[in-house]
């Protein structure tokens, strides 16, 4: 006989789980997924791209379309002209459909304890693993850095951090604090992605435990509740990069403009 | 102290301490974001469109209730 409330507590795991190693390096579940996912990604990405046309696309590809326009006018209007946004357009639209279709298929049934390798899941989504969102949150980061120091010249980059005169001490001192904030960006929009999708995947566990029988209806409201929270912090991981670029952007132009 | 500490669970008391006060903070962010936000929509209809804006602070604000909750699984 079934048992009407399951007696062991919901599988929560925060960490991925390691599968097997391949000589020195650990191979875990998240990484595996992760690697299926690009893959897929890849191809369909590809395939689709193929399919968009002036005219109107039709089917699938009008998704990537009109996600690909949002992200052209949302860093437009954050840049603020027409040919940074065509100039920076292609990373953050790479990363707005890496995390969202990441975290949406990480809402699919095979992921989880449905298929398992050695008693640990095998799948298990990429954004739910703090190394895979840190990796990104670092190239951000990494990128930001570089595409400020292309668009207004190393000199001038970081004399946006020490701003105002260098004969006075405060300058170095909010120079610092700047440059530490650099590292709370990192940590932070590392920790907002990996939490959101931990959590909701912890809350789907949870309320499908606590369902115990009905635990299939039980968890449909937080899984709808994640499909919105997986495209809303692709869209404010995306945001953020884009309002952190336009910050180094603008304080040189500001600097160029104020002598002539 | 010595009784307290056979009698009461205390990893379970830290955890409710934990959810309720790490909820707290950003329940009250979010909840004064809403308000700012429906005032500003009242007194100018236009700025409407700074809903995406809202969402991005919303998340700001909730990272510190993620962080406390995500807490409670380390309590041993």
């Amino acid at each position: 006989m079934f048992s009407l409330f399951a007696s062991e507590g919901p599988h929560i795991a925060i960490a991925p789980e390691k599968l097997f190693t391949i000589g020195d390096w650990t191979i875990t579940n998240s990484m595996i997924y992760g690697w299926i996912i690009s893959t897929l990604m890849i191809w369909g990405l590809i395939y689709l791209v193929k399919k968009i046309s002036v005219n109107g696309s039709r089917g699938p590809a009008q998704i990537l379309d009109a996600g690909v326009e949002f992200i052209y006018s949302t860093t437009e209007s954050s840049l603020g002209s027409r040919e940074m946004a065509r100039r920076y357009t292609p990373y953050f639209a790479t990363l707005f459909f890496f995390i969202a279709i990441s975290n949406i298929t990480g809402l699919l049934p095979i992921v989880g304890r449905s298929f398992t390798y050695d008693g640990t899941a095998l799948f298990r989504p990429f954004t739910a693993d703090f190394n895979g969102t840190i990796a990104m949150a670092l190239i951000a980061i990494v990128l930001i850095q570089a595409f400020a120091i292309r668009e207004s010249g190393p000199v001038k980059h970081f004399r946006h951090y020490f701003a105002g005169s260098l004969l006075n001490p405060a300058t170095y001192l909010i120079g610092l604090v700047e440059v530490f904030q650099e590292l709370t960006r990192l940590f932070s929009l590392a920790l907002r992605l990996f939490l959101n999708v931990v959590i909701g995947e912890i809350l789907i566990a949870i309320f499908a435990y606590l369902g115990g029988m009905f635990g299939f209806a039980t968890a449909v409201p937080f899984t709808l509740m994640e499909v919105f929270i997986g495209l809303l912090q692709a869209y404010i991981f995306v945001i953020l990069t884009v309002s952190y670029l336009s910050v180094a952007v603008s304080h040189s132009h500001d600097h160029e403009e104020a002598p002539a | 102290m010595e009784l307290f500490a056979e009698t009461v669970n205390t990893a379970v008391l830290a955890k409710g301490i934990l959810v309720g006060f790490g909820g707290m903070g950003p329940a009250i962010a979010i909840g004064l974001l809403g308000a700012s936000y429906m005032t500003a929509v009242s007194r100018n209809p236009e700025s409407a469109k700074f809903l995406g804006q809202l969402f991005v602070f919303v998340a700001m604000a909730e990272l510190f209730g993620l962080i406390a909750f995500a807490s409670i699984f380390i309590v041993k």
